[in-house]
């Protein structure tokens, strides 16, 4: 990423990254009652094959949505599978989870999570972008994995709930012009 | 005199945030620190009568900085400035004896409000 951005923007957008997930982890930490680790988030340049690597773990669910406006690009929810009926539980969800609740549970996690670190990075930036939906998707079911984009700036946090044992990644893609539009806002903020 | 402040955290846009947020009439003498060690390098040395403090920062966090002014009854007046806002991390931030839980980004009026509370301006 040393080429895309430099050290004061790097620094900007980590910050503005770190405010973004602490409003989403208090979203989640009020919906269950229990408290959020939050990682330091990681931004870094992906590369499709990086990217398809991503998409390659057994143990976890992953929803995706894309988001328009100002900035476009797509939001990637990868959620442990252990630790989901625990969650469903202080959701107040009969456990064990059926098929059913379990894909309800986890467009609602994840919209909750992407939502909310989406809103907060686009809202201090002065850009706008709207969230669709949340769908779940099934990465090992498809031939290949639809990834429009050649190189791609991938911002990332993680969420822990250490009393379930469950834990949360979000991940931001976007491509070349969001980047660019994302460098001219983050510019003007640190003018 | 103008009253010693250090402003702790890890991100410069940040760092640079609270000084920009700052009143301007307020006569201070600002110390950087970029982790919680240098925080309490500046609080024993005398550079911190009021300290504001980030919550995630390597090496020690915010929360351990509070432990310690707790633990050696310092009087330092902590306000905390943070992007994790649970009320989890408030409630321990309060039962370490901080003066204020302020959430990022950091509005100039809130922090304004706040030292006028302190008596600070």
């Amino acid at each position: 990423m040393k080429t895309l951005l430099s050290e004061q923007q790097r620094d900007a957008l980590q910050e503005l990254m770190n405010i973004s997930m602490g409003r989403a982890a208090n979203a989640l930490a009020r919906l269950i009652g229990a408290k959020v680790t939050l990682s330091i988030p990681r931004i870094v340049a992906v590369t499709p094959q990086h990217f398809a690597q991503m998409l390659k773990d057994k143990d976890v669910w992953y929803t995706r949505q894309s988001f328009l406006g100002h900035i476009g690009g797509e939001v990637l929810t990868v959620l442990s599978k252990t630790g989901c009926d625990s969650i469903g539980e202080l959701m107040d969800y009969e456990v064990p989870l059926d098929n059913e609740t379990l894909s309800e549970l986890l467009l609602e996690l994840a919209n909750i999570l992407a939502g909310a670190c989406l809103s907060g990075f686009a809202e201090q930036l002065g850009l706008n972008a709207k969230l669709s939906m949340p769908t779940l998707f099934f990465p090992q079911n498809q031939q290949v994995v639809q990834v429009h984009w050649a190189s791609t700036l991938m911002m990332e946090v993680e969420f822990k709930v250490e009393a379930s044992q469950f834990d949360s990644r979000v991940v931001i893609c976007l491509d070349e012009i969001a980047v660019g539009i994302l460098l001219q806002a983050l510019n003007r903020l640190l003018e | 005199m103008p009253i010693p402040v250090t402003i702790a955290d890890d991100s410069l846009m940040s760092r640079k945030a609270v000084r920009r947020a700052l009143p301007p009439e307020w006569d201070v003498d600002i110390t950087e620190a970029c982790n919680g060690k240098e925080a309490l390098l500046a609080v024993e040395s005398g550079k911190a009568e009021v300290l504001f403090l980030d919550l995630t920062m390597p090496e020690l966090d915010g929360f351990g900085v509070l432990q310690y002014l707790h633990e050696h009854h310092a009087k330092t007046v902590v306000i905390v400035i943070s992007a994790d806002i649970q009320p989890e991390a408030k409630r321990l931030v309060d039962a370490l004896g901080a003066f204020r839980f302020l959430h990022k980004p950091l509005q100039a009026q809130q922090l304004r409000e706040t030292l006028f509370e302190v008596g600070l301006i």
